[in-house]
């Protein structure tokens, strides 16, 4: 699940050859690891893989057949993680809100300064993995989570708001004593030392879960 | 047989005839027609020893025949000829004349008389006046007065004086001299002249002096006007003419006329002084009667144009009216044709006007075309160029921040240094093709006013712009000084490029001055130049102004500039820039059209 974990990957997809191939050059000077694509549709085909590691997208606006937008909005669904950064020759202001809107990072005015694309490819990346981490806890709980039982689960949610063992055996109309051996079994299974952790396992695998 | 009768009755007939011929001429008298001019027993008188002569002598050829004299008129000699009811006629040489025109009389002998005796020149006229008439010395004269004489048919009695009169521009006909004709004898023209009735009279020729040696008139008492100087015997105004005629009419026998003819010139003249002789050559009296137009020639008269008008008067009204009308028709035909022509003539220059303005606004049209082809052409070129450029700047970048940190392969530097140099060629390429645009149209040269073309930019201007700066031109060329041989869009071009930037400049330091462009001579070339009164230059933009897509406006793409530059160039200029402090001054030179041709080649 994690095979490219530690390097982070630029994906160029640029139909001006040269210019792509400068981008690509100008990322392996600053240390990054880039790959280019001359259409959305050679990187569609090459489908790599946008949810492990690092990485971010540059994208060009205008190109042939599929545009820069276009292939933003095909990847929406796909569970990508690498934030997507627009490059326009020509400033479009509209087509900026619409890619700000469809969740881009950053919007790049042909002809831009090579400092300020490599800052933003370096905030996208941060981003990407910030991303990725959180999305590897949150996995990692569930996988936890997943290990209960549902009285178990039971239990562990409304231990984690805050009963006690008894407020929790009134509430499912179980023994004192039945709720201390699932307290045990769920402190064992989850890892977790006390119920604060066992709280912030269960946020860490759904935001939403204590409600 | 049927020859034979006929031959028979030819000679019978003959014979009858001959016979009935010798019968007559036996019997029958042979007829003389005399003209009576004044009074047939006066003209008995007269003839009576002609009439005996020729008796006496015929009797000898012409046993039993007797001349008889008939005394006629004019009109009833001119009858009884015409009847054949005379063998010969004796009359005046006019009437002569007339007869021998109209009834085909042949002349035998001409009358000579007195102290004339030449019968070619024997009848004349003499004008006379009172001696004491001090007013009178000449036929021209008598122009107002009255003049006697005895008939309008009188030959020498008043013919002859007429023609004189004619000749000198006057005419008893037209009542100058006002004729009076007092008729026969012609002693009454003596008497209405003596007693004043009238101012002068007409004698036939030699009766004055027979008058003065009667002792009728005193010597003297009379005058005679502009007498001719070539007669001798007699005074005369007029010229002198053939006598009286004994002639023959046409059927009469040349037997007949032959003996006639002997019997007259063997007479031996009358008692007072005539006698016959060959007769005369009577063309002269042909031409007096044809300048007269009377006798054979009245027909003359009738052809005149009087006579005509008096004739035809009606005809030729209704002639004169249609004409007229023609007339007016055609006026009025020529007039609307004119007014159609005129109409046509300013309908067309009204299309050619209005062609002219078309194809003015085709070269505007043309004109802001070539621009918004030039900016469209502009956004694609920056967009072209920006690839390159960034590629490149994204190299040279890379190959610093490699080198920085130390990391630089001689791999990359090569893959960097192919990629910039190929870039640089890609960008090069681009900006040829502009070079290649801008130079398209510089083989148009045409000559053209400087200062017109600055005038066109001017309005184009102010047409584009709403709040379009004063575009004030100043000069001190005359107008063949300031005729350039340039591509007018070209300079348009440029000049609309300058306007534009000098009214940008003032307006982003909001200022609201006139633009200034100059135009003067400069060398052998047109020196134009174009100042604002913006913020100016600092040294630094200075030095790049000129380049192409370096640019100082937001919006700008850097092109004009330097498009502006290669056709100053083209002209065989250069386009400068210098601080006016405030503001800039654009300068850049054209050459003249009345530069020398070699000179001009050598720039162009």
């Amino acid at each position: 699940m994690s095979d490219h974990a530690g390097i982070p990957l630029i994906h160029i997809v640029d139909d001006e050859d040269p210019f792509r191939r400068s981008l690509v050059f100008l990322l392996e000077s600053a240390g990054w690891q880039a790959i280019g694509y001359g259409s959305a549709e050679a990187f569609l085909q090459a489908s790599p893989s946008l949810s492990s590691g690092g990485g971010c997208l540059v994208l060009d606006v205008r190109m042939p057949r599929i545009s820069g937008l276009e292939l933003q909005r095909r990847l929406q669904g796909s569970g990508s993680l690498f934030p997507v950064i627009f490059m326009t020759g020509h400033g479009d202001v509209e087509l900026a809100v619409q890619a700000m809107k469809n969740g881009a990072v950053d919007f790049l005015q042909k002809p831009f300064k090579d400092q300020q694309f490599l800052d933003a490819v370096e905030a996208a990346v941060h981003l990407s993995l910030k991303r990725h981490a959180a999305d590897q806890r949150c996995r990692d709980a569930r996988e936890m989570l997943d290990r209960l039982s549902s009285r178990e689960w039971d239990v562990a949610r409304l231990l984690a708001r805050g009963m006690a063992n008894k407020e929790v055996a009134g509430q499912l109309g179980i023994s004192d004593n039945t709720v201390h051996v699932h307290r045990q079994h769920v402190m064992a299974k989850t890892e977790t030392g006390s119920v604060a952790e066992l709280a912030r396992l269960i946020l860490h695998a759904d935001p939403d879960g204590l409600d | 047989m049927f020859l034979r009768r006929q031959a028979i009755l030819f000679l019978f007939v003959s014979l009858l005839s001959t016979l009935s011929i010798a019968g007559g001429v036996a019997t029958m008298p042979v007829r003389v027609g005399v003209l009576a001019w004044d009074d047939m027993e006066e003209s008995e008188i007269r003839w009576s020893s002609l009439a005996q002569g020729l008796n006496q002598r015929l009797s000898q050829q012409l046993p039993g025949r007797v001349v008889e004299l008939h005394h006629l008129d004019l009109e009833a000699m001119t009858q009884a000829l015409q009847a054949g009811r005379l063998d010969f006629v004796v009359t005046n040489p006019g009437h002569y004349v007339t007869l021998e025109a109209n009834s085909g009389v042949t002349r035998l002998a001409t009358l000579v008389s007195g102290p004339l005796t030449d019968p070619g020149h024997i009848v004349g006229s003499a004008v006379v006046v009172l001696d004491s008439r001090s007013d009178l010395h000449s036929l021209a004269d008598l122009n107002g007065k009255k003049l006697a004489a005895v008939s309008p048919d009188a030959f020498g009695g008043y013919q002859l004086a007429w023609v004189e009169l004619k000749r000198i521009g006057l005419d008893p006909e037209l009542d100058h001299p006002h004729p009076l004709f007092l008729g026969f004898p012609m002693t009454r023209v003596v008497d209405a002249v003596l007693n004043g009735t009238a101012d002068a009279g007409v004698l036939r020729a030699c009766l004055l002096e027979k008058l003065e040696q009667k002792g009728v008139l005193r010597l003297g008492q009379l005058r005679v006007l502009s007498p001719r100087p070539d007669v001798a015997a007699c005074k005369v105004t007029s010229r002198l003419f053939p006598g009286w005629a004994f002639a023959a009419a046409g059927q009469t026998p040349p037997a007949l006329s032959r003996d006639v003819l002997l019997a007259l010139l063997s007479l031996p003249p009358d008692v007072v002084g005539q006698s016959w002789t060959v007769p005369a050559d009577y063309h002269p009296v042909h031409e007096l009667l044809k300048e007269l137009k009377i006798g054979p020639y009245a027909f003359l008269r009738e052809t005149g144009w009087d006579a005509l008008w008096q004739r035809y008067w009606p005809l030729l009204a209704v002639l004169g009216l249609v004409l007229l009308l023609w007339g007016a028709y055609t006026f009025h035909v020529e007039h609307l044709v004119q007014r159609r022509t005129r109409e046509l003539r300013q309908l067309l220059d009204e299309h050619r006007q209005l062609e002219g303005k078309i194809q003015a606004g085709q070269q505007q049209m043309d004109h802001l075309s070539r621009l918004s082809i030039l900016g469209e052409l502009s956004g694609t070129l920056a967009h072209e160029l920006n690839q390159p450029l960034a590629a490149i700047s994204n190299y040279a970048r890379s190959l610093i921040r490699r080198q920085d940190k130390g990391n630089l392969s001689t791999e990359a530097l090569r893959q960097a240094a192919g990629e910039i140099a190929s870039e640089s060629e890609r960008a090069a390429g681009i900006l040829g093709s502009i070079r290649a645009f801008a130079k398209k149209r510089s083989q148009v040269r045409e000559v053209h006013d400087v200062v017109a073309l600055i005038r066109e930019a001017s309005s184009l201007m102010s047409g584009v712009l709403s709040r379009a700066s004063v575009i004030v031109v100043s000069h001190e060329l005359t107008e063949a000084k300031r005729r350039v041989i340039v591509d007018p869009l070209q300079i348009q071009q440029v000049l609309l490029n300058l306007f534009k930037n000098a009214w940008d400049a003032q307006q982003a330091s909001g200022i609201d001055a006139p633009i200034e462009v100059a135009v003067a001579r400069e060398g052998e070339r047109c020196l134009v130049t174009v100042r604002d009164h913006g913020p100016g230059l600092t040294p630094e933009l200075e030095a790049h102004i000129f380049e192409a897509f370096f640019t100082t406006k937001p919006d700008g793409l850097g092109l004009g500039l330097s498009i502006c530059k290669t056709i100053a160039e083209a002209h065989g200029g250069e386009l400068q820039v210098q601080d006016a402090k405030p503001g800039l001054l654009f300068r850049f030179t054209l050459p003249l059209a009345d530069a020398p041709p070699a000179h001009e080649m050598e720039h162009v």
